[in-house]
């Protein structure tokens, strides 16, 4: 489980493209939680997630910081930003090769983050709150 | 507190298994040296196969006389056991923690099956505690200890089913589950809970013993 | 005051009082501690450390089940009250600790192992009682008359105080006896290079001399091979083996395994013993560092057995009254004769009425592991202490047994016990009794 730090750190740099499936810029202040009608069979509530106040609160500006892209060979495209993309346009139900899942790519980005910070949720009903 | 999460998911956790299997471990190795400086005999009598054909038939719930002998006893002893194992193995929230750390994965359980696990774990070391209470042969040889494994062992499914359920809100019923359940697994090699490795050691000798050298069945 | 009446911790044996009253605190823990860092090893704690306490074993102890399930007859109670204390109190225990452990140890467990197939985890008590009586023996507290069994075998190599005159005059006695009904039988006294030697426990010739005339007649009219030894070697029996004084056991089997080794037989045939063969084959075989026994060991139930399948020993006509058979635990438990006894009751007799439980679950006789040789002062605490036994034995009186096979010697005497106080009217045989008395003889011998 320690191996969640590291692994975080790793997450950070693959930056999912996904955080906001089919999501566009003008529904973001609007956003409550993370959309999870890409999940085949979701088995828990939607993770909490106010975009515009999460980032005001952590100060992230670069778009890139989640909407991440990664080249053929596993690097991470520095400058250039996938928020035009859903997140599952990359990331499949399950692994593959070097590219995590949905499920595992969102938590790596968020509560990778939030470790690596010592921020933010981390615990499983923190972010998936049962209404 | 993420902090304090990261510490109890981090080094607390490498700790606790680090306890468990080193300690299954050691106990298992000062065993084997034990036995090999003061009764090597006991290896000469060790047999593969009557070890398995006791081991076996004791693993069938209400086959052995012991076991039908007390009925109820038996029945929740099994699914205790059967539930204390697959739920915390096959729950999803944690085999996800596995896949997120070191990218292992397996089959999981539905969460509404592990749920009615967990209740049956609590339930029956609730049952447990009472027999120890009610039966006067159980009472006569319980103490302190036997309650106390009881509630160390109760404990971290206590929590896990409130955290699931998000009675109350927020991370402390999460953290409570979480350094409970290594609490569990850190004592197993130096408590009386120790029987999940060295039962089915002791059951192979006499199973031995009985099959190779008494002819009789032990169960 | 009415010995009926007397509880079992009122009983006073004056050997264990003597010793008591010797013992220091000092003396005691550093005993304990002896046997217990010194002489146990892993078994021992991992027993310990694997029981949860769960008091499965209790339904297992016919003292448990006829002491009105009073916990501490259980047979954790019973390591509750001997083992956990030494070991937690670093061997720190009191004269009246030590006086109810010999008690408990010594005459309310019988070493059958019944528990220990009750036992989730296989944890032999069984073992842990003997390790106390090991104790016990090292403080030199061990209950009197088994003592001096004990003492008798270490000072004549046999437990009843035998001579060796009266040894070999007891079995020409029996010789002649026999051979007024069979002429040409003999009882071949050390004929080297025979296939077998016939080995009996010493209450024998001491007052079951008829038990010797028996076998005789029956090896004569198989046509066996046989022997027994003139010189010490021929008792098999070992109540050392009961009181934990290892030393004297292993002296005393190594002179068995001697006889038969000087003699040059193929194997040793036991009579109708449990314990005995629990020593034979089991205990003192192990001390003396035989995994198995040196020369193979083979019990009456097993000879019988195959005298009567290879047809060398035919029955003439069947046993005419309905029997119930005796399941002892040394010979069932300890070498799974269960099967093969019932082989030849089926030869012998037309009507089993079968106990329940039988086999390996049978109920314990109450006299075995030594119990019965602690002697009166604990007769009538022993056949209190086995009401269930008089239960199964009534029931089997109810549907129709007349007569109860008990193929050991410790069970004949308890099952004697159990019957005669509670009035069941069940007539006990050996196995030998009801053969020798339905076997085809030579002509003319009747």
């Amino acid at each position: 489980m320690s191996k969640m730090v590291k692994t975080g750190v790793f997450v950070l740099l693959l930056l999912t493209v996904m955080v906001l499936p089919a999501m566009n810029v003008y529904s973001q202040e609007d956003m409550r939680a993370v959309d999870s009608s890409a999940f085949d069979c979701p088995i828990r509530p939607p993770a909490v997630f106010a975009h515009d106040d999460h980032n005001d609160t952590a100060g992230i500006d670069d778009c890139a910081r989640c909407h991440h892209l990664f080249d053929d060979n596993g690097r991470k495209i520095e400058d250039e930003s996938s928020e035009d993309q859903s997140c599952a346009d990359c990331h499949a139900q399950e692994d593959k090769g070097t590219v995590p899942g949905l499920r595992k790519a969102f938590h790596w980005n968020c509560k990778g983050c939030h470790l690596q910070q010592r921020t933010g949720p981390v615990t499983c009903g923190e972010c998936h709150v049962k209404k | 507190m993420t902090s304090l999460y990261a510490f109890v998911a981090g080094p607390l956790a490498w700790a606790a298994f680090l306890f468990f299997f080193g300690g299954l471990c050691y106990r298992l190795l000062s065993m084997l040296r034990q036995v090999r400086q003061s009764e090597p005999f006991i290896f000469s009598y060790m047999s593969l196969r009557y070890s398995l054909r006791s081991i076996l038939h004791w693993l069938i719930p209400f086959f052995a006389m012991g076991w039908r002998r007390n009925p109820i006893l038996t029945g929740v002893t099994f699914i205790f056991h059967i539930s204390l194992i697959a739920a915390p193995v096959f729950i999803v929230s944690h085999v996800v923690l596995w896949d997120e750390a070191w990218n292992l994965s397996w089959w999981t359980l539905p969460d509404a099956v592990v749920d009615v696990m967990t209740l049956v774990v609590v339930a029956a070391c609730l049952f447990f505690a009472l027999r120890r209470v009610l039966r006067p042969e159980v009472r006569f040889v319980s103490d302190a200890s036997d309650y106390l494994l009881l509630v160390l062992t109760a404990a971290p499914f206590v929590t896990g089913f409130l955290a699931y359920h998000q009675w109350p809100a927020g991370p402390w019923m999460t953290i409570a589950h979480m350094v409970s359940g290594e609490l569990l697994l850190a004592l197993i090699p130096f408590t009386r809970l120790r029987h999940m490795l060295s039962g089915w050691l002791t059951r192979a000798y006499i199973g031995s013993e009985f099959g190779a050298v008494r002819h009789a069945r032990d169960w | 005051m009415n010995e009926r009446h007397k509880e079992p911790s009122e009983i006073m044996d004056d050997g264990v009082e003597a010793a008591l009253s010797r013992l220091t605190p000092e003396k005691i823990q550093a005993v304990i501690n002896s046997v217990l860092k010194g002489e146990t090893g892993a078994r021992f704690k991992a027993y310990m450390d694997t029981c949860i306490h769960c008091g499965l074993c209790s339904e297992a102890c016919q003292f448990f089940l006829s002491r009105d399930r009073d916990p501490h007859y259980s047979p954790v109670g019973k390591v509750k009250q001997t083992v956990w204390p030494m070991v937690k109190n670093k061997g720190r225990v009191d004269t009246d600790f030590i006086r109810r452990a010999v008690r408990i140890a010594h005459t309310e467990c019988n070493l059958c192992k019944r528990c220990v197939a009750f036992c989730p985890f296989g944890i032999d008590i069984a073992y842990l009682m003997t390790v106390v009586r090991r104790i016990i023996h090292k403080l030199g507290a061990t209950p009197l008359y088994l003592q001096d069994t004990a003492h008798s075998h270490a000072s004549t190599m046999n437990q009843m105080w035998v001579k060796e005159d009266e040894w070999i005059d007891t079995l020409q006695w029996q010789e002649d006896e026999a051979r007024a009904e069979i002429p040409s039988l003999r009882i071949p006294l050390d004929k080297e290079g025979a296939e077998i030697m016939y080995s009996v426990i010493a209450p024998e010739p001491k007052f079951q001399a008829q038990l010797i005339y028996q076998a005789a007649a029956i090896m004569h009219v198989a046509g066996v091979d046989w022997t027994m030894p003139s010189d010490i070697g021929w008792d098999n029996s070992d109540m050392a083996m009961f009181t934990g004084d290892y030393e004297i056991m292993g002296r005393i089997k190594r002179t068995h395994f001697e006889a038969a080794t000087r003699l040059r037989v193929k194997k040793i045939v036991m009579g109708e013993c449990g314990h005995a063969f629990r020593s034979v084959y089991d205990t003192g075989n192990r001390w003396l560092g035989w995994a198995q026994p040196p020369v193979p060991i083979v019990h009456a139930i097993a000879f019988y057995y195959d005298l009567l399948k290879t047809g060398k020993l035919r029955i003439a006509r069947k046993y005419s009254h309905p029997v119930t058979l005796h399941d002892p635990c040394n010979v069932v438990r300890g070498g799974g004769l269960h099967e093969k006894a019932r082989y030849v009751v089926h030869q012998l007799c037309d009507n089993l009425i079968e106990m329940h439980p039988n086999r390996e679950h049978n109920y314990c006789c109450g006299a075995g592991g030594g119990v019965i040789n602690c002697g009166p002062p604990y007769k009538n605490a022993r056949v209190a202490g086995n009401r269930v036994k008089a239960e199964q034995l009534f029931d089997a009186k109810s549907r129709g047994a007349h007569t109860l096979i008990a193929p050991c010697h410790n069970c004949h005497s308890g099952l004697h016990d159990i019957v005669h106080h509670h009035g069941i009217d069940l007539e006990i045989k050996f196995f030998s009794d009801i053969i020798y008395e339905c076997m085809e003889k030579p002509d003319g011998s009747e």
